[in-house]
């Protein structure tokens, strides 16, 4: 079995297979706006508070300085008129024998004009006019302040929730226009495909950062794009170029074969170097498979019968397998698909369950709905299934087998949008193959 | 029968040469596209064996020169190329058979002696090999004038060991000309034994007991 750890995560031929599934992560317009309203109710609850205490302070001063001058007035009178007794309750005076410091407070005191107990801030105080203590209180209803507090505090609040509204909107507005051209790209960017001969093309922009990404996104995905090619040519050539050696060596041991001097254990010998020569051709022509389907060469597209095409399968393998394979075609399932590739897919599924068939178990295979059902009979679920169609992943340890089978079911599979899957039966000891029609 | 083998490469070149030269046919080869060309221009072949890459041209171009003489000689294309197109391409311009590298000897052999009976002998469809007859058109078979019953597989068989027969011939050599491709499928040969077995079995009962075991695991046929 190979190393896990350094398997590479499946390799990403076109962005649109990466999943959009991104948890945790805000859009950039929404974290704007966000970060937007956050500092908008901040700055209006704190301006809302500071507006408030300053009011506040600033009216009850003014009550203050009206009460000491109401005071004032009323000593004067005093002075005139020592029987004054004052407008009750805003102002009175009244005779005292004891002379009291002037005092700030704020009480409750009946308004029969209103009939009801109001709130009032008064200030008392004695004063010595013409020899006589005189206890001056003079009083200011707190309310009215506190309504033209509400009314400054309430109008601010509006104007600048108007404001930030009408900011927000604004903002919003240019920062969609702004960011136009880098969700623009960013779509292109998403249906990129590495197989397309057809370079990366992005809008220009005028924002010198959004120019620079551009480039570097260019010269990225082109240099991406030059490498894969590469990668695919050197892969299709090395195969191709391995075809004449594997032939020579081929052609030699059968100059061997036919010459009368060699004895059996030199037979066995050779005849083993010849299975190996074959594992190597079986290997080329699965390489070669792999790039075809990826070049787009299988263009023969037809209507198919996967019922007929399986069945025909099936009929081959019954001549080079004792292995049974039951089909059961529950319902008719057809397919726009090249027939050869028809073939492979199947021959490849079925080579599979063959290869790994435990026990002297019949192999079923089962056409249901939109799906094709593979299953042979095994000991345990693979123990690394996510791996089971990538290159080269092999699960046994079998020696015999080039590890590209299913993966040419997957590229199969992708190239026409099925949807291939494997699951164990845990009750049943099976290994199940599926492969999901789009029909 | 005269052959000529336009390879390029030395040691495939006389592997055929060297393998083909049993049952008094004469080979020939050319190394390049100038010297098959030459080749061709003055001498008549049978069977011409043409690798579409010579190092000096393409095997296909010779083809074409070929087919303008219209010489009576049989095609058979040899390509590292395994692309249904080029295949196509070689048939279309009139050659008799397509092979791809690598190839087993025996198989290039088969596809010779049926591009041979296709063409010399047309109208000759019959194999004798001692007591044994094969139609190749009602692909049947005669043991001393009998009608044997033969599985499809069974018939290539019998054919296959009759057009290579005194060869050694081992289980990876049968397998692949019987199901071609689809002999990769499995990994070992044992389903030969089946096919084989029930060939031969078939034979023995009239008497006709050719398919010997060589080295243990090979087959031959051969008259005693």
């Amino acid at each position: 079995m190979q190393n896990i750890s350094k398997r590479p995560t499946e390799v990403v031929i076109n962005s649109s297979q990466i999943k959009n599934s991104t948890p945790n992560k805000t859009k950039l317009l929404r974290k704007a706006s966000k970060t937007f309203l956050i500092t908008s109710i901040v700055i209006m609850i704190l301006s809302g508070i500071v507006l408030f205490i300053y009011t506040k302070s600033l009216l009850e001063n003014e009550i203050e300085e009206e009460l000491y001058s109401n005071k004032d007035r009323v000593e004067r009178l005093l002075k005139n008129n020592p029987d004054l007794v004052g407008i009750p309750p805003i102002m009175m005076a009244e005779k005292t024998e004891i002379s009291e410091e002037n005092v700030l407070i704020d009480t409750l005191i009946f308004d029969p004009l209103q009939d009801e107990v109001e709130l009032f801030r008064q200030l008392s105080g004695t004063r010595n006019i013409n020899g006589q203590e005189y206890k001056i209180t003079v009083r200011a209803m707190v309310i009215e302040s506190e309504d033209i507090l509400s009314a400054i505090v309430l109008t601010f609040l509006s104007i600048i929730f108007l404001a930030f509204i009408f900011l927000f909107y604004l903002n919003k507005s240019r920062n969609e226009k702004l960011w136009q051209p880098f969700f623009v790209n960013l779509e292109r960017l998403k249906s990129f495909s590495l197989k397309s001969d057809k370079p990366l093309e992005l809008n220009d922009s005028d924002i010198v950062e959004f120019d620079e990404l551009n480039k570097q996104m260019l010269a990225l995905t082109s240099k991406v794009q030059a490498d894969y090619r590469n990668l695919k040519q050197f892969t299709e050539d090395v195969s191709h170029e391995m075809q004449t050696p594997l032939a020579i060596m081929q052609a030699k041991i059968e100059t061997l074969f036919d010459q009368q001097n060699i004895n059996e254990k030199q037979y066995e010998q050779l005849s083993s170097l010849q299975f190996d020569i074959q594992r190597l051709k079986q290997l080329n022509n699965r390489l070669i498979l792999l790039a075809k389907i990826d070049n787009n060469q299988f263009t023969a597209d037809e209507n198919i019968s996967i019922n007929e095409t399986l069945k025909q399968s099936i009929d081959n393998f019954t001549e080079i397998t004792q292995t049974r394979i039951a089909l059961n075609g529950k319902d008719e399932i057809t397919a726009i698909m090249d027939k050869a590739l028809a073939s492979i897919l199947f021959n490849n599924l079925l080579t599979n369950a063959i290869k790994h068939n435990f026990g002297n178990q019949p192999i079923s295979v089962v056409i249901e709905k939109n799906h094709v059902q593979v299953i042979n009979a095994g000991t345990e679920g693979l123990s690394n299934p996510e791996y089971i169609f990538d290159r080269f992943y092999k699960e046994s340890k079998k020696p015999d087998s080039t590890g590209l089978g299913l993966s040419i079911v997957k590229k199969i599979c992708d190239f026409y949008g099925f949807l291939p899957s494997y699951r164990f039966h845990e009750s049943s000891k099976k290994h199940i193959f599926q492969i999901e029609f789009d029909t | 029968m005269k052959y000529l083998i336009a390879e390029d490469e030395k040691e495939l070149q006389q592997s055929i040469a060297t393998y083909l030269s049993h049952e008094a046919n004469v080979c020939e080869t050319a190394s390049d596209y100038h010297e098959a060309s030459e080749k061709l221009e003055l001498y008549e072949y049978d069977i011409v064996i043409l690798d579409i890459n010579l190092v000096t041209g393409s095997g296909l171009d010779l083809l074409k020169k070929l087919k303008k003489q219209q010489k009576k000689c049989g095609v058979i294309i040899i390509s590292a190329n395994s692309s249904l197109d080029n295949k196509l391409e070689g048939l279309d311009l009139g050659a008799d058979d397509y092979i791809t590298k690598p190839f087993h000897l025996a198989e290039l052999n088969s596809r010779i002696k049926a591009v041979l009976r296709r063409g010399q002998f047309g109208g000759d469809n019959t194999i004798n090999f001692q007591e044994i007859k094969l139609d190749t058109m009602a692909r049947s078979a005669y043991v001393n004038g009998k009608a044997i019953t033969l599985t499809r597989k069974e018939y290539d068989l019998l054919l296959f060991f009759i057009t290579n027969q005194g060869r050694v011939l081992s289980k990876a050599i049968i397998a692949e000309h019987l199901w071609g491709d689809d002999s990769d499928l499995l990994d070992n040969f044992d389903f030969i034994y089946v096919h084989i077995n029930n060939l031969r079995k078939k034979l023995t009962k009239e008497g006709a007991k050719y398919i010997q075991t060589a080295y243990g695991s090979g087959y031959k046929f051969i008259a005693d």
